[in-house]
């Protein structure tokens, strides 16, 4: 097997919530108490993304998948673990080291209302990346190369004069993947880029990643709550619940065969067109927050199959029979 | 069936805004009816005036905009016709609404008690603890767990799907036969989606109640409702019995619509997609509003708004349709 081209090992991030020093200490009982709260986002992520493939990684609002783009594409530093590009560990560079990697990964983000700067015009937005990583191009290059992006992503280049607020949301998305193609990159982080948009424009987009995938050979980190699309455009899922994977697998399988109680019961809210009556899984209880971490499983307060080992002991991700990654004592000891 | 009189008729309505620059028309000449106990959806895009429709319902239209000609019927009295007062013994008593997010329709600063007691105090003169009574039963309905303890409990102490459940206890407070649902899973995660969505099927079967259902989920609108409208550009273009139109849609929008939806495509192969995006009601097309992005447009297309004809079940207007229907009775015609 080729070696990835990225690589996350042990990544864990928190948010501190407790503010600064003099915030923590309270007077309880006669005594000063300092009290430490964080949230914890991602607790012990490994993932590795190959070469050529779209990874996505779903899970439900707050299970950390957007964290952990975020941190891959070095937009947060984690507080612990490693984040490596085709070998080399970049989550600790600093200045100058870091530039490299910046035109090679690129990130689209979920609103293409926020994530366009209002007041440059498209020329602009996709003349910015290309000066301020390759500054000794020539004008004219700088300016056929965002015509040929222009073109590449569906946007009239003749355009390049207006502003962001006079496009569309499905155009303006196809200018914020334009922007990320505009420096040539390898892998693209893709933050639910399609959830703002409307059902026959995420077709369009949708079908402009995978065009952009195979004539440019990209690779993909896609981040998404719909199970749909991933089906549909992922090579290999990770499902995330509350900051760990639960379950990692080809596509194909993974649809085909859920095995932790979590991903069959994701899998299961799908809303199909061929149902007559809601038809899923009824999960009992609610997320838990992830400031207070149930100890072991972190599924295991709402799993109908727990019992006292999942309490106590936190699952690790262990290949199945079929081919699946499955983080879930269950699987493991065939209770399942 | 012209013996019977629908529950909620709606004729001809047209809703306009007044603008600078003239007046735009968000909704242009629909009918439809609902009957008692019947589950109707409301499907169509961002702009295709599938909320103005919802609202207008209620009469809730507000200034800009106003109800530029047709009727409401609500049992025969017209709802466009009544004074505010008459409307306000209608709205939350016999026709409930639910919204988007729950966070905005509840107060914030009064506990979820107060504010069901005085839902019912505004319609019905009873004490309070009767009306704390009747809000404990809506929530027990609801499935909210421990529910004495939630009536002295604020919104921010609930999750989004625990309040989105409150939210339809108070639609059900005092036992309305319509409730008007507009969008009301859509900043929900999918396994909440998933609960919310069967618990409202099962409430309004139990109770008899009609739902009207606006999204634009169609596995949703699918698994919930009876019948559907297919909303484009402030027309109905399509509507009829739910499986019949999903199973075998007639309208090139309708296909377009489902052909785009990832589960209905090869995976990895290219999405079905519709070209364009909705016009804005600035410039509605002239002639059916989809014609620019149709590929079956025709001059007629360009020039005239196509009539309802009637395909099985279901009400189309596209010219396309009539015109194979047409054939098909000519070739009949031609056999016998």
């Amino acid at each position: 097997m080729t070696s990835p081209l990225v690589e996350i090992r042990g990544l864990e991030k928190r948010f501190d919530l407790s503010g600064g020093l003099l915030e923590q200490i309270t007077f309880k009982g006669g005594r000063f108490q300092r009290k430490q709260e964080a949230v914890h986002a991602i607790n012990g992520v490994d993932l590795q993304v190959r070469k050529g493939e779209a990874l996505c990684v779903v899970g439900e609002s707050g299970c950390g998948k957007s964290t952990v783009a975020r941190t891959v594409m070095g937009l947060l530093s984690p507080s612990a673990g490693e984040v490596h590009y085709d070998g080399q560990r970049i989550d600790n560079l600093k200045g100058r080291d870091v530039l490299p990697y910046r035109r090679k990964m690129q990130m689209i983000f979920q609103n293409p209302y926020a994530s366009l700067n209002p007041r440059m015009t498209i020329q602009q937005t996709l003349e910015e990346p290309i000066r301020f990583h390759q500054p000794d191009i020539a004008r004219s290059e700088v300016q056929a190369k965002v015509q040929e992006v222009m073109a590449s992503v569906g946007i009239d280049p003749d355009w390049g004069s207006r502003f962001g607020h006079e496009f569309s949301g499905g155009q303006r998305q196809r200018i914020a993947i334009a922007r990320a193609l505009a420096v040539d990159p390898e892998f693209i982080v893709a933050d639910e880029p399609i959830s703002a948009l409307d059902v026959s424009i995420q077709a369009q987009v949708l079908n402009l990643l995978m065009e952009a995938q195979e004539t440019r050979n990209l690779t993909y980190l896609f981040i998404t709550h719909d199970l749909a699309v991933v089906e549909h455009f992922g090579t290999r899922v990770a499902v995330m619940y509350l900051g760990r994977v639960c379950e990692l697998a080809d596509t194909k399988t993974l649809f085909a065969e859920p095995r932790h109680p979590y991903t069959q019961a994701l899998l299961s809210a799908i809303p199909k067109l061929e149902d007559d009556r809601p038809n899923y899984i009824r999960l009992q209880g609610e997320v838990p927050t992830p400031v207070n971490l149930p100890s072991g499983c972190v599924f295991h307060g709402r799993c109908p199959y727990a019992n006292e080992r999942c309490r106590k002991e936190i699952p690790k991700l262990i290949a199945t029979d079929g081919g699946a990654q499955v983080a879930c004592h269950a699987v493991e000891e065939g209770r399942l | 069936m012209k013996n019977h009189t629908p529950l909620l008729e709606v004729k001809n309505l047209d809703v306009r805004f007044a603008v600078r620059g003239g007046d735009l028309t968000a909704l242009r000449g629909i009918s439809f009816s609902l009957d008692k106990g019947e589950r109707l959806g409301l499907v169509g895009e961002s702009g295709a005036g599938k909320s103005v429709a919802a609202f207008s319902i209620l009469n809730l239209i507000a200034r800009p905009g106003y109800i530029a000609g047709g009727q409401i019927l609500l049992e025969g009295k017209d709802l466009a016709a009544m004074s505010e007062r008459e409307l306000r013994k209608i709205r939350g008593n016999r026709i409930a609404m639910i919204f988007q997010d729950p966070m905005m329709t509840l107060n914030p600063v009064l506990s979820i008690g107060t504010q069901m007691v005085e839902a019912i105090k505004a319609h019905r003169r009873i004490s309070t603890k009767a009306a704390r009574d009747i809000a404990l039963d809506r929530l027990r309905k609801v499935q909210i767990p421990s529910p004495e303890k939630r009536l002295d409990q604020y919104p921010h102490e609930l999750s989004g799907g625990m309040r989105q459940r409150v939210i339809i206890a108070i639609a059900l407070l005092l036992d309305p036969e319509i409730i008007v649902a507009d969008e009301p899973t859509t900043a929900l995660d999918v396994t909440i989606q998933a609960e919310i969505m069967a618990l409202l099927l099962e409430l309004c079967e139990q109770e008899n109640v009609a739902l009207m259902l606006i999204t634009h989920d169609l596995g949703v609108v699918s698994q919930v409702t009876q019948r559907m409208l297919v909303m484009y550009s402030g027309r109905i273009i399509e509507q009829g019995p739910t499986r019949e139109i999903i199973n075998d849609a007639q309208h090139p929008y309708t296909q377009g619509l489902i052909n785009a939806l990832p589960q209905m495509g090869e995976p990895g192969a290219r999405l079905f997609q519709i070209p364009g995006s909705m016009p804005s009601l600035k410039n509605v097309p002239t002639g059916c509003p989809f014609h620019p992005r149709c590929d079956f447009a025709t001059d007629q297309c360009r020039q005239t708004m196509p009539e309802y004809v009637r395909s099985g079940n279901v009400d189309v207007a596209c010219y396309e349709v009539s015109n194979l229907i047409e054939q098909e009775k000519r070739m009949q015609e031609a056999g016998s």
